[in-house]
């Protein structure tokens, strides 16, 4: 569905992307992980012709995007939803608002059909009445989750998410995780940007792994958490670690081990 | 040397952005919610300070001209002084200087706050374009709403000043009326209601762009602020200067 091509990005002379070449295939979740600094939100802003690289190719369903005009590059971006880092809600715009905000052809539909779109989408985030609420007035988690309703109401055939529970607690996560399960289980191709392990292994069909602009490894869940490459093992041991430092605290104190 | 590199790039965005106004400009009726919603903001939310504005600079040229035509017992032209000042020249320069400061800092601030919190690249990524969604309609509002502030500076401006020569100079309402609008010619109406229109486009897309580019956090979103106010007013005042030439030397 979307291809790199030997991608090199450039920013003020820093490598940023290093010969990146990469496959997303259609209906499954594909998960880019990497530690902070490595690459990988540039590689949404690459899909979305955000950035333009410096060299190779991005193929959209095989259409080369980085030779699109603007008005070409508008009809493919209108394929594609994204969840920002920081949700990119619009202050000024009431939820409802946010979520109709980039709907198609909403000017064909009546007030009530677009009442009942956005009650629709509240329902699948679990957001129902906050319609006229103003993103100001919304926890981290519950912005996070009409950025996602605001993302599915334009149909996409692809999502992005960047970094989608970095900065919430862990049952805003958990939920956050749940709502992208619920995408994968309906089909919906998914790429998730993470540097938290846990939620790549979770969520992930693919795992695509990114050091220094550079991917080092990609393959299933197994395959990866197999791999011999030196990274990979070093970067995925502290999962093995985490687990033992909770096992032995939890031993230590006498708790009941939530895993 | 990277200065001097860095200022003709900022041009060149510049020319870039004024092109992306004129080839989108028909999406203008795609957006005329956020246009009406802008001027709105423009107009009435400035227009206590136009007001207050125009209403003391006529009073102040009042008393500063009405004091020296008294030495030569021809306090009766200060009718005339004070038409011809405020609408060619006063009531455009202060509604611009205002809005310069008010719409200026306003857009810079908050295309600037948008640009920092990803909502700029959300646009774009949904296949929205901000120069149709944002920097039109501001524009095309400032444009409409320019105008009509500058005629209420001048009529402000020039009642303040019939009311000064009235009760200092005893300076008859009705001979005031009469004198100011005669003195006034095409050309000077001409002047005085097409500067608006430049410093309205100036203005808004100026600051638009310095928002549009804004990076380096809040600080830079400061100092963005802080240029936009600075750079527009000089704007103003140096269109100002190539209009006040034209009229005493062209037209």
């Amino acid at each position: 569905m979307i291809s790199f091509k030997n991608i090199t990005l450039l920013l003020s002379d820093k490598i940023i992307l290093d010969n990146v070449s990469l496959n997303i295939e259609r209906n499954i979740t594909s998960v880019i992980v990497g530690p902070s600094g490595a690459g990988k939100s540039s590689i949404l802003k690459i899909i979305l012709a955000l950035w333009k690289p410096d060299y190779g190719e991005v193929l959209f369903d095989g259409i080369n995007i980085n030779k699109l005009t603007e008005e070409e590059l508008t009809r493919i971006r209108k394929n594609i939803g994204i969840v920002f880092q920081n949700n990119a809600l619009f202050d000024s715009l009431t939820v409802a608002e946010n979520i109709l905000y980039f709907l198609p052809d909403k000017k064909k539909l009546s007030d009530i059909e677009l009442k009942y779109k956005v009650e629709e989408l509240l329902s699948f985030v679990n957001l129902e009445g906050t319609e006229n609420f103003f993103p100001e007035e919304l926890s981290g988690g519950m912005k996070k989750r009409v950025a996602i309703a605001r993302a599915l109401a334009i149909d996409p055939k692809v999502i992005l998410f960047d970094e989608p529970t970095t900065g919430l607690d862990p049952i805003n996560a958990e939920s956050i995780l749940h709502l992208i399960s619920k995408l994968k289980k309906s089909g919906t191709t998914s790429i998730l940007v993470t540097h938290i392990l846990n939620d790549a292994i979770t969520i992930g069909d693919k795992l695509i792994v990114i050091n220094n602009g550079r991917i080092v490894e990609s393959g299933t869940v197994d395959e990866i958490l197999q791999s011999s490459n030196n990274f990979v093992q070093k970067f995925f041991y502290q999962i093995n670690r985490g687990n033992y430092l909770l096992d032995s605290y939890t031993n230590q104190y006498g708790l009941v081990n939530v895993k | 040397m990277p200065r001097l590199i860095n200022i003709v790039g900022e041009l060149q965005g510049f020319t870039v952005l004024i092109r992306d106004i004129f080839v989108n400009i028909g999406s203008i009726k795609d957006n005329w919610q956020e246009t009406i919603q802008e001027m709105y903001l423009i107009g009435s939310k400035a227009f206590l300070i136009i007001f207050l504005g125009g209403l003391f600079t006529g009073v102040i040229l009042a008393i500063e001209t009405g004091h020296q035509l008294k030495l030569f017992g021809a306090t009766s032209l200060i009718s005339r002084t004070m038409s011809l000042g405020m609408v060619r020249e006063l009531g455009p320069i202060i509604t611009g200087l205002l809005l310069a400061a008010r719409t200026g800092a306003k857009n810079t601030s908050e295309l600037g706050a948008m640009q920092l919190s990803d909502q700029i690249d959300a646009l774009k990524a949904f296949g929205a374009n901000p120069i149709q969604k944002l920097v039109i309609p501001r524009t095309v509002a400032a444009l409409l709403i320019f105008l009509p502030l500058t005629l209420i500076a001048d009529i402000t401006g020039i009642l303040g000043g019939m009311l000064v020569a009235n009760q200092t100079f005893h300076v008859d309402f009705s001979s005031f009326w009469k004198t100011a609008i005669g003195a006034l010619k095409m050309k000077d109406l001409f002047v005085g209601f097409l500067k608006p229109f430049f410093f309205a486009f100036f203005i808004s897309t100026i600051s638009c762009y310095l928002g549009l580019t804004t990076k380096g956090g809040t600080s830079g979103l400061g100092k963005n602020t802080i240029n936009a106010v600075v750079l527009t007013s000089v704007i103003v005042l140096i269109i100002d200067f190539i209009f006040t030439k034209i009229v005493w030397e062209v037209l």
